[in-house]
């Protein structure tokens, strides 16, 4: 019987969707005869006890989540997420730089490091990309990190903030769309399909409440994949080849007919009755794909 | 940009190109990172940085070479994994290079339970200049979790603490010690190639033990690991790539 450790933070469990969620996999795994146990930071001594690891916990590779699948990774146990896709995905100066390599079509995108902020390259950026612009800390996750400015003033704020812990950021071209696609992807084969809608008033799917340090979400629409367009499932999966054969959940801006990728996250947002609501099967294949 | 490309050239097979952020008191070519991440040249590339950490212009040195497709010392896997101790110990005990057992949590009870006082305790964030802290009691140890672990935000790495902890700069795996703490340095070099560290061993006896690896201030660098520093690119530029492990 092979037996899974699902790494988790207390955090995860906050949230009743997704502590549904991974309740589902855990009846996932037991209808398929495998163990599967939450493990805790207090508990990696485990880690060579199980046939293979799940991440669960917000991935990154300064988090406990990263220690955690690269120790599985060298004792050989099968892990998702693997180390290098945390590596890639947890640094969008690295995603990005891979999309320009492989022609992956991707929001126009520049990279700037400190020595480039200054008047005559911020002039420069505007001037490319028009405004306002959108800046990226390399390490953003859940829409933090990401800002829109339309001035010198707010550029120079804003990338100041960011450089404290990067030494190189993104600027991206603002295109704003009313929802992103979000394609679930597992082992090079689409696994859900779904559209994030962007709140009324924002650009963005989660934004931060004025004032306050909690989030407003939009909707999540979900479609069963065999129903999603198949230009947009090709651009999800060319995207996701460039990082790994693990579980991505791919953004997609549909923009004139065109799909443009976002972004490709590892450690993809699985919460009950949104991303599984057309697709049930999700959780049985990560099973599968983990115990294989 | 291309006018003046600074490579070594060494007995017409590799060509070697220096980025660095330090000033070497020598002739040989350097390019500053800045300029080098904005260039796109192919050639094999030695990222000399004081500081390798991830998020930093050192990390994104060697990421660009990679993305480049230019072989690099180090590796911007190496770097990631040399500075998170708990994968740094286990890369090396797999290597062979004796190493401390270690405990990865946030609770004290947990390494209290595991380990007797006194205990080293390293921090599992790549931010933290600070080394370590020796904990020799309960309150100690509370005081280094918090601190170490960013107010509980990050794990941190428990060590026991069985000799005496000793730490040294390590340059291209050369360094100032003899005996087994200079076959240390050899073997992490060899295993990780990053450059230029401090290495933190725990002496007990006669035998050494792999603790911990952190950047190198650059204030920390004396004129004889500068010194050390220009010998290694020389000796990689005779070798060239096949210094990559």
């Amino acid at each position: 019987m092979a037996s899974i450790a699902c790494f988790v933070e207390k955090y995860n469990f906050t949230d009743p969707k997704e502590a549904l969620a991974l309740e589902n996999f855990k009846i996932a795994a037991e209808k398929m005869d495998c163990k599967f146990n939450f493990m805790f930071r207090e508990n990696l001594l485990e880690i060579p006890k199980y046939d293979a690891v799940f991440i669960r916990a917000t991935t990154d590779p300064l988090f406990t989540a990263y220690i955690v699948s690269k120790t599985a990774w060298e004792m050989g146990l099968k892990v998702v997420d693997d180390p290098k896709s945390i590596q890639i995905c947890g640094n969008k100066i690295h995603l990005y730089a891979l999309f320009k390599k492989y022609n992956v079509p991707h929001i126009p995108t520049i990279f700037i490091n400190k020595d480039e902020l200054h008047h005559k390259r911020i002039l420069d950026i505007f001037k490319t990309f028009g405004r306002p612009v959108v800046v990226k800390a390399p390490y953003t996750s859940f829409s933090k990190y990401v800002e829109k400015v339309a001035c010198e003033t707010s550029f120079r704020d804003v990338a100041k903030r960011f450089f404290r812990k990067s030494d190189v950021l993104v600027v991206q071209k603002f295109m704003p769309t009313a929802f992103d696609w979000r394609v679930g992807v597992l082992n090079g084969e689409v696994l859900y399909v779904c559209k994030y809608m962007v709140p009324k008033g924002r650009w963005k799917h989660g934004a931060k409440r004025r004032g306050k340090p909690s989030f407003v979400w939009g909707r999540t629409i979900s479609l069963k994949r065999e129903n999603a367009p198949v230009k947009l499932k090709e651009t999800a999966l060319k995207a996701c080849e460039v990082v790994g054969r693990g579980l991505y959940g791919v953004d997609i801006k549909e923009i004139n007919g065109d799909y443009i990728v976002v972004e490709v996250n590892d450690n993809p947002s699985i919460y009950a009755g949104y991303e599984d609501l057309r697709d049930k099967d999700l959780y049985s294949k990560i099973i599968a794909y983990l115990v294989d | 940009m291309t006018d003046a490309i600074p490579c070594i050239q060494s007995s017409g097979v590799t060509l070697v190109l220096v980025v660095s952020n330090i000033d070497l008191t020598t002739d040989l070519p350097i390019m500053n990172p800045s300029t080098f991440l904005e260039s796109s040249i192919k050639d094999f590339t030695l990222n000399i940085n004081n500081d390798y950490r991830y998020l930093k212009t050192g990390y994104y040195v060697s990421l660009h070479a990679e993305i480049l497709g230019n072989p690099v010392i180090p590796s911007s896997e190496n770097i990631i994994d040399a500075y998170r101790i708990p994968i740094l110990l286990l890369r090396a005990s797999k290597a062979g290079i004796p190493t401390m057992p270690y405990l990865v949590t946030g609770s004290v009870k947990q390494i209290i339970s595991e380990f007797d006082f006194p205990v080293v305790v390293f921090a599992v964030n790549p931010f933290s200049y600070e080394g370590y802290k020796i904990a020799k009691n309960r309150s100690a140890l509370y005081r280094a979790v918090k601190s170490l672990g960013m107010n509980y935000k990050f794990t941190v790495c428990a060590q026991p603490l069985k000799g005496e902890m000793l730490s040294f700069n390590s340059i291209f795996g050369k360094c100032e010690l003899e005996g087994n703490a200079r076959e240390i340095s050899e073997k992490i070099y060899g295993l990780l190639k990053i450059p230029i560290c401090k290495l933190h061993v725990q002496r007990i006896g006669e035998k050494v033990y792999l603790c911990g690896l952190q950047p190198l201030k650059k204030e920390e660098l004396f004129p004889s690991g500068l010194k050390m520093i220009s010998e290694g690119i020389l000796q990689i530029s005779k070798n060239g790539e096949n210094l990559i492990g």
